[in-house]
């Protein structure tokens, strides 16, 4: 299941929890508990958290005309090496 | 297991945290607990006892942990327990509501070998949130005793003790179906366990101190390694250092039987329990309407602006710039000519006329604001992301471009978030193409003095610029990054009402540094312009200024365009409002009474507007841009490139637009 997931991510592009839920006919929370699994095991790392809602003290507060909500999730350096060992 | 006559039974509650194990705990024991601590930890350990059908339950409660991996010293206690000390039957109690996640322990519980019973609490919760649980499926699936339970209420304690009391006494019938490693690594697992099996302790169970080495299990790899010859350690070894992928196979075969499990148990309605943020994000994620609503909304967002923004605009152009000019006319009435004209042509109509943006940011500001809060951003980011997926430019990029949107300079710096160089590279090229609030704030200005579809002109603008920004991309791909892609994994926040008091904080703290840039970078620009416009002749048609312009006519004429406009276009290099000020102190000394706006209208057509606003969206970045490129770059050579790149780009587009609205007769 979990390679599955990685296996998703190999073509590149973005995925939501949601669209991975459906894909691999589990819940979003299983996707979760799996991505979390995954960057327990140094697979995956989050790659941008929500920012904190706060402006103060954020170097971009004076220009930032968007600020974006939610979490991004991306493969490390271990995550690209095993997908490729699993290259056909 | 034979049928035993027994008079205690020792039990272990497992369960992870919030699934109401302490509630459980407590009924089943009530005011027979004692607490202590585990050997030697500072772990609380709470035991207690129980009497049913004349039998005694000793109960004891393990940590609350979610797996049985050795990260904490929780995890390692629950396991210790249930190994050395091997309690009779061990009770998981999950939580029926959130199943997928609660199972987990259970999945490592089961290959431990001690008689599990499973307490699927909170069932009523699970009923208001719409999921059936068949518990006689799921019985049937896990191979052990499943006891539905609302700890809460009571209900179920009676069955779960009979449970108990039944797989104690008599565990025939008991078959669990513990997960699976995955299936290519069967072997391995099975390797692990012929090496280890003589060497492992007797206490505890050789498969799955097989399964804790091949995972990497700290503790478990120091109690077999000097148990084991060291030819033989070092063939596991070896096997473990080419299976690099082992601990996901071990994981992913857990996962794997908890969605077969949930998949075989859980029945949820038809229809499901469909969210508001579901049925949005049905249209707001979809790769054609999410595209068009995004595209609408950046519309609708410039329509309200004009609407709302431009009538506000001309009445404090009328008002407080034109006030204040006569104001300072009637103050300064005995002062030298160069200091009347340096004031209301250099500092009025210079910072004045940016100024006048104010109304236009506001709003522009506050719907951008409700946009953020309400968790639409993250939709536009996602649906965008697909469209940069064309140019190898994907989550990552895209952050930091779209913090272009209020400014290129944190576009820029923001990039280091990228960590593949080559994208890096190109975030860093592409992030001036991101049309900036600056920019928008002067084609809002520009596009109503030209034309009498505003709306539809920057719409029309915008989208021009993103296509440019794609292709630019598409083009830089090619050359640097060569097919290099990444992949992301989003998660999009719930649709809430909005906070007006968070987006009147971030409208208020734009303004804010809005208003900085007008007081400091624009009116030392408009102050230069002035000079240069009026030294040493004293007449902007022999000024400096005009020297410069009429070098650069040639180039504008191509595009219809006089060397007052080229200018304003080149002093947007300081700063991207600066277009704006500039014609505000070159349009702003001719000597008829008319507005800027109208001697703007006078002096260039059409067609040569809507050039000059195609170059002005597309040109060199500001400098502000420029140096932030270089400092992230290192170099000079990928600011010059950018420079150059744009140069050459905008002036492309803003000849090519020239012709084409010619050919279409705009004029």
């Amino acid at each position: 299941m979990l390679f599955e997931l990685l296996e998703m991510l190999r073509s590149g592009g973005t995925h939501t929890l949601k669209d991975m839920a459906r894909q691999l006919d589990v819940s979003e929370m299983l996707v979760q508990s799996m991505i979390h699994e995954l960057v327990h095991l140094g697979y995956l790392k989050l790659a941008a958290q929500s920012c904190p809602g706060s402006c103060e003290g954020c170097p971009t507060a004076s220009c930032c005309a968007i600020g974006l909500e939610g979490r991004l999730w991306t493969l490390t350096e271990v995550g690209r090496r095993a997908l490729q060992s699993q290259d056909p | 297991m034979a049928e035993q006559h027994k008079d205690s039974i020792r039990v272990a509650l497992a369960g992870q945290p919030n699934v109401g194990k302490s509630t459980v705990f407590n009924l089943l024991t009530g005011l027979s607990q004692h607490v202590g601590n585990w050997p030697g930890k500072t772990v609380e350990q709470k035991a207690g006892t129980c009497e049913f059908d004349s039998l005694t339950f000793d109960l004891v409660d393990l940590p609350g942990t979610y797996s049985l991996s050795a990260n904490s010293p929780e995890e390692l206690i629950a396991r210790e327990y249930i190994i050395r000390e091997k309690p009779d039957v061990v009770v998981a109690i999950v939580n029926a509501a959130t199943l997928e996640r609660s199972l987990y322990l259970v999945a490592e519980l089961l290959p431990l070998g001690v008689p599990l019973v499973i307490g699927l609490n909170m069932i009523d919760v699970a009923e208001q949130q719409g999921l059936s649980i068949e518990t006689h499926v799921l019985e049937a699936a896990l191979g052990v005793p499943v006891v539905p339970m609302v700890a809460t209420k009571g209900r179920g304690v009676r069955e779960l003790l009979t449970r108990i009391q039944d797989i104690a006494c008599d565990g025939a019938g008991y078959q669990p179906n513990p997960p699976d490693i995955r299936a290519d690594h069967k072997q391995v697992l099975q390797r692990i366990e012929e090496l280890i099996d003589s060497y492992t302790p007797q206490e505890y169970p050789p498969t799955w101190v097989a399964l804790k080495v091949l995972e990497g299990d700290e503790q478990i790899t120091q109690m077999m390694r000097p148990r084991v010859p060291q030819g033989t350690w070092k063939e596991i070894a070896g096997i473990i250092g080419q299976h690099e992928d082992a601990c996901v196979a071990v994981a992913s075969g857990r996962y794997s039987w908890i969605a077969r499990m949930v998949r075989a148990a859980v029945v949820k309605p038809k229809v499901g329990p469909i969210t508001l943020t579901d049925r949005l994000d049905r249209w707001a994620t979809h790769p054609l309407w999410g595209l068009v609503i995004l595209v609408a909304i950046l519309a609708l967002t410039f329509a309200l602006t004009y609407a709302l923004g431009s009538p506000l605009q001309k009445l404090m152009d009328r008002y407080i710039i034109g006030g204040l000019a006569s104001l300072a006319t009637r103050f300064l009435g005995g002062a030298p000519a160069w200091l009347l004209s340096l004031v209301v042509d250099g500092a009025i109509h210079g910072v004045g006329t940016v100024l006048t943006f104010f109304p236009i940011l506001l709003i522009f500001f506050a719907v951008l604001g409700i946009l953020e809060d309400v968790g639409y951003m993250a939709r536009a980011a996602y649906v965008m992301d697909r469209f940069m997926h064309l140019m190898g430019l994907h989550g990552k990029s895209f952050l930091p471009l779209f913090l272009g949107f209020g400014c290129n300079v944190p576009a820029v710096l923001g990039s280091r978030v990228v960590e593949s160089p080559r994208a890096r590279l190109l975030t860093i090229l592409v992030a001036p193409l991101v049309p900036c609030t600056a920019r928008m704030a002067v084609i809002a200005f520009l596009a109503p003095v030209f034309f009498r579809a505003p709306t539809l002109i920057s719409w029309g603008l915008l989208t021009l610029n993103l296509g440019v920004l794609v292709l630019a991309g598409l083009l830089l791909h090619k050359v640097i990054l060569r097919g290099e892609r990444v992949a992301f994994i989003m998660e999009l926040p719930l649709y809430h009402l909005p906070n007006w008091h968070t987006i009147a904080i971030g409208v208020w703290q734009r303004l804010v540094s809005f208003l900085e840039k007008a007081g400091t970078i624009i009116l030392g620009v408009s102050l230069v312009t002035w000079t240069l416009s009026q030294f040493p002749g004293g007449t902007l048609e022999t000024s400096w200024m005009a020297a410069l312009g009429h070098w650069l006519e040639p180039i504008g004429s191509l595009m219809g365009l006089d060397w007052r406009m080229m200018v304003a276009l080149l002093s947007s290099l300081i700063a991207k409002e600066n277009a704006v000020a500039t014609l505000g102190v070159l349009f702003g000394q001719t000597k008829s009474e008319a507005s800027i706006a109208v001697a703007l209208r006078a002096a260039v057509a059409p067609s040569a507007a809507l050039a000059f606003l195609v170059m002005q969206m597309l040109f060199i970045p500001c400098v502000a841009t420029v140096s932030a490129i270089k400092q992230e770059t290192n170099t000079w050579r990928w600011p010059a490139f950018a420079v150059l790149f744009l140069l050459i780009v905008s002036l492309a587009a803003g000849l090519a637009t020239y012709r084409l609205a010619m050919l279409f007769a705009l004029s």
